[in-house]
């Protein structure tokens, strides 16, 4: 043979031969059973590569079928991404970009054509067109958007880290980055400018009036506190705290309605800013209610000098809606010159002063003095007393005479309330009805002194006729119509003997609905005289609106018959208007012979005061219509 | 250092073994089927003829002396030792609560200063070897190598022995210490097997049985490709080793080989730890492949043996390869112990078996485990 010996068959052969001659049956039985070997491990390898190929085949099927869903998936969470309102990037442990969202790429303003996966955070804000406008930019604004990107590059990785920042387009940024387990970052931006913006109105609205846009009670109590907090460290920070109301903000709402009362607000506000210096707040606490905290005072006398000016500013006529609207302002005011009080006290001692400055006739400012607690309690207590007053009967109405001029005659009285306080005596209106008329007693009041004096009419002679005065705020109720209506017909008193007497402060405010209300009383059949004539404004206008059935002409005019020409022409002229409408001119508080001399020539119809009597009970009066007739005849 | 091999067989044309030698060998390692080995009239006429020596042995289906494959009949090597002390000792299984432990009684009894090496045999059935290697090492330290093999059984897997004492027991751990400066030892280890189809997943596993693979049953996968030959389990499912590896560590593969199966439990036991969670992938053996696997080994343990020393040679030469690879290579299984032969170079000092586990330091480093379907060679030689 030419080929060397099988290593297998030249063992078999050694091994049959191991006796010295060959073992032919050894040899061949060693060689069958080798071919039997390789005959079952062929069988072997071949069931083997089968079964491999077959289980590789079902593997590689699974496998595809994975694919198939892992793209499904894939599509899905691209689409769960892309819906996000946040920008997503994912980025590996060595910091590049992994997987972003669409939002990522249109906050960003990456560029169609760019790729931002495979590559860092550095590299991809480089390629923003945010900065594209960067040769127009200014270099602050340049250095802005510098520096936010730098911000965000930093912010660490390790823990969860969050940021704000505003971007050179003005978009405000909220960046949250959030460790990933394999060692990657996720990072999610969200453009939060509408809701930055929300909360900064959220915070504005909680510390300012959303009518006049003024500090609101909320904001000026912190100032206060604080300026308090300032002064009590250093007696140099002197300050002012001013409390104001609108006067008759009341009447302007209720007649002319909120609208125009809220337009009156605004205004109101407007002048008040206008007239403060930097430091200075303003704030609007409710209602027509203002407090000013004037910082820095120097001199007592700037601080009266500023309230003088608010006065003269606020009390200028407005303009709201075709009307024209005046109201004034009382002013209280209180200084920081007691370190021991609190803001609150602050606050409460400035209305106090506040409401002695609309018990001094309003329109005026007055400092707080330590005795207006004491007001105060007194004014408590009045009112507590007023209110039993009308349970317990303790009002009467007395009645002053008036005389006709031309009859000789007296032709009718005026009511009047009075107070037959246990405790007090008798009390002079004076004391108590501005106080009715603040705390909403006057309603009742009103309606009983008018009921009262009907009735008290209804048993004089029919010649005889009654004057009742109305209040402002008893006109303004809306029931007044009503209210006179239904005691005429309880006391059976004929309409045209009662005399309903106004001042002409219910015009002022909304003059066409005070109108409506006259009319509609002097349809009753009952008379209307406008009283306290030439105090006030005193527009004629007044006069030619609405047909007066009597003025009354202010009682300081007939004291200063004698004394001074002005207050004769003015008596004459009034009294010559009233010739020349038909109206019936009265002149109170004629108290002397001289006086019934000069207005019975300026021909005054009607005349009123001591020298024809002093106010008296109900039972004196008789004596007025029965003796009096032959004094005057 | 000398080695000498003995011959039992008992013909009237050879010596009686107490007149082989003229020198008392300090160490005798036997060979042999388990039925020659359970009659003990060699272990017997052995210790009797050299009562000082550490007598050492276990059963095998093939026995290696020299070139020569033998299927029946028993093989012994007498060993002589110039510098090197030895101390042997034993544990038997229903003395130790378990494998771990019963590594762990050994090296209590071993662990000395100069304790160079370890060579354990151990019985191939009911064995977790893994763990006794791990408990073995718990004591004396990683820096003690460890050596040696499983008792087999052929391809019946009925009863494997180990000498204990010189006496055979069915439930033993033997093992050997070396001490002092002067011996050099070699160790190689290698397959040669081919991993084929695909990666699975070791899905559920306690210790050394292996239930499912990919959470099917394991024995299901073994049946379908062994085919007709599934009858012969376990001993055809060693023609599918697996190898297994972690997931953390992808590129440290370990070598698993069938013991036992379990019809009903669908399970497979095998020589050592499968654990759950891990990679598993069948292998195949082609016969030059399981020979170059071989020759690896070789070189592996002369480079070990010589560390750069070429005129270093081992004296006696342990080779413990798998009774798998036995059974795939049939008449061929020659041919892995020639290359041996070839590459380690003529000497008498060659013997070894076929065995149900191999034990020795894994490749480049200096930690034992238990193998599986290799060849493993221990090399030993003394200097002065």
């Amino acid at each position: 043979m030419d080929k060397p010996l099988h290593s297998l068959l030249a063992q078999q052969l050694g091994d049959a031969s191991e006796s010295g001659s060959l073992n032919l049956e050894q040899f061949l039985q060693a060689i069958n059973e080798a071919y039997a070997e390789t005959d079952r491990q062929r069988v072997r390898t071949s069931r083997a590569n089968r079964l491999m190929a077959e289980e590789i085949e079902l593997q590689t099927d699974s496998l595809r079928a994975a694919l198939r869903t892992s793209d499904i998936h894939k599509i899905r969470f691209e689409a769960a991404l892309d819906a996000m309102p946040q920008a997503l990037s994912l980025f590996d442990s060595g910091e590049c970009l992994v997987v972003c969202n669409k939002m990522f790429r249109q906050l960003y303003a990456l560029p169609a054509d760019f790729k931002p996966e495979g590559r860092r955070l550095t590299d991809i804000l480089a390629h923003s067109l945010l900065g594209d406008g960067a040769g127009t930019m200014d270099a602050a604004t340049r250095l802005q958007g510098q520096l936010a990107m730098m911000a965000h590059i930093g912010i660490p990785v390790s823990i969860a880290g969050k940021i704000e920042q505003t971007w050179p387009s003005g978009q405000v940024i909220r960046i949250s980055r959030n460790p990933v387990d394999d060692g990657g970052f996720i990072d999610l931006t969200a453009d939060i400018t509408e809701s930055h913006s929300a909360s900064a109105r959220i915070a504005h609205m909680a510390h300012y009036d959303t009518l006049t846009d003024l500090p609101n009670r909320t904001l000026f109590h912190e100032r206060l506190a604080a300026a308090v907090n300032r002064c009590g460290r250093s007696r140099n920070r002197r300050f002012a705290l001013l409390c104001m109301n609108l006067d008759r903000f009341k009447v302007v709402n209720d007649t002319l309605g909120y609208p125009v009362g809220d337009a009156l607000l605004i205004q109101a506000a407007e002048r008040l800013r206008s007239l403060l210096r930097v430091d200075d707040l303003v704030a609007r606490l409710s209602g027509d209610e203002f407090s000013l905290l004037v910082t820095n005072v120097k001199r007592a006398g700037d601080v009266h000098r500023l309230a003088d000016r608010i006065i003269s500013r606020l009390s200028a006529p407005y303009h709201i809606k075709g009307h024209q609207v005046v109201v004034g302002v009382s002013i209280g005011i209180e200084f920081s010159d007691d370190a021991t009080l609190s803001a609150d006290d602050y606050l409460r001692n400035a209305d106090l002063a506040l409401s002695q400055a609309k018990a001094e006739g309003r329109g005026c400012a007055c400092v707080f003095k330590d005795h207006m607690h004491e007001t105060v309690d007194r004014r408590r207590q009045l009112e507590l007393e007023l209110r039993h007053a009308l349970k317990r009967n303790e009002f009467v109405v007395w009645y002053q005479p008036q005389f006709c001029v031309k009859q000789g005659i007296i032709s009718g009285f005026e009511a009047l309330v009075r107070w037959q306080s246990p405790r007090r005596g008798l009390v002079s209106p004076l004391e108590f009805i501005s106080l009715s008329e603040e705390t909403g007693l006057i309603d009742e009041l009103g309606a009983w002194v008018l009921r009262r004096a009907c009735a008290d009419a209804a048993a004089m002679p029919e010649h005889l006729s009654i004057a009742v005065n109305l209040s402002p705020v008893q006109f303004r109720s809306r029931g007044i119509i009503d209210t006179v209506k239904s005691i005429l017909r309880e006391t059976g008193l004929a309409p045209h003997r009662l005399e309903l007497e106004i001042t002409e402060g219910i015009m002022i405010a909304d003059a066409q609905e005070a109108l409506q209300i006259l009319r509609a009383l002097k349809a009753l059949g009952v008379k209307i005289s406008l009283d306290d004539f030439g105090t006030g404004y005193s527009s004629l206008n007044y006069i030619r609106t609405f047909p007066f059935d009597k003025i009354k002409i202010d009682q300081s005019f007939v004291r200063d018959l004698g004394h001074s020409d002005d207050s004769l022409a003015i008596i004459r002229a009034v009294s010559g208007i009233c010739t020349s409408l038909g109206i019936c001119s009265v002149a109170e508080g004629v108290e002397t012979d001289d006086q019934f001399q000069i207005l019975k020539t300026e021909k005054c119809d009607s005349l009123q005061g001591y020298l024809f009597g002093r106010p008296t009970p109900v039972e004196a009066t008789r004596k007025f219509y029965e003796v009096a007739l032959q004094n005057y005849g | 250092m000398w080695t000498q091999k003995l011959d039992l067989t008992g013909d009237a044309g050879h010596l009686p073994v107490e007149r082989q030698l003229n020198r008392s060998p300090d160490l005798v390692l036997v060979f042999g089927q388990t039925d020659g080995l359970s009659a003990q009239a060699a272990s017997r006429s052995l210790k009797t003829a050299y009562p000082d020596a550490h007598i050492m042995g276990c059963s095998t289906g093939t026995t290696i002396v020299g070139n020569q494959l033998c299927d029946d009949g028993m093989v012994a090597m007498a060993v002589g030792f110039d510098h090197t002390r030895l101390r042997s000792t034993s544990v038997r299984f229903d003395d130790a609560e378990d494998c771990r432990s019963a590594g762990r009684e050994l090296g209590k009894i071993l662990i000395d200063a100069d304790l160079r090496a370890i060579f354990l045999l151990g019985n191939g059935l009911n064995i977790n070897g893994s763990a006794v290697v791990h408990g073995l090492t718990e004591v004396v330290g990683p820096q003690v190598s460890i050596s040696g093999g499983l008792a087999g059984d052929g391809a019946r897997f009925a009863q494997t022995l180990v000498l204990d004492g010189g006496v055979p027991s069915s439930g033993a751990v033997t093992a050997l210490g070396f001490y002092g400066g002067a011996l050099r030892l070699g160790y190689g280890t290698a397959g040669g097997w081919d991993v084929f189809g695909p990666r699975r997943q070791i899905t559920r596993s306690e210790g050394t049985v292996l239930y499912e693979l990919d959470g099917k049953p394991a024995l299901d996968l073994y049946e379908t490709y062994l085919g007709d030959e599934a009858a012969d389990l376990p001993a055809s499912g060693l023609f599918y080793p697996l190898e297994i590896s972690d997931p953390a560590r992808p590129d440290e593969k370990l070598v698993r080989t069938i013991l036992a199966v379990d019809q009903e439990a669908r399970s497979l036991t095998f020589a050592g730890d499968i654990p759950q969670g891990w990679n598993a992938r069948l292998m195949q053996g082609d016969p030059s492949h399981l020979v170059a696997g071989a020759e690896d080994a070789a070189t592996q343990a002369l480079c070990d043996l010589q560390n750069g020393d070429d005129s270093i040679h081992p004296t006696l030469s342990v080779l413990i390869s798998c009774v798998g690879r036995r059974l795939l290579m049939g008449q061929r299984a020659g041919d892995e112990v020639r290359a041996v032969t070839r590459l380690l170079g003529e000497q008498d000092g060659q013997i070894g078996f076929y065995s149900y586990g191999e034990i020795s330091p894994y490749p480049n480093s200096i930690v034992s485990g238990l193998h599986n379907q290799t060849m493993t060679l221990t090399l030993l030689a003394e200097v002065a």
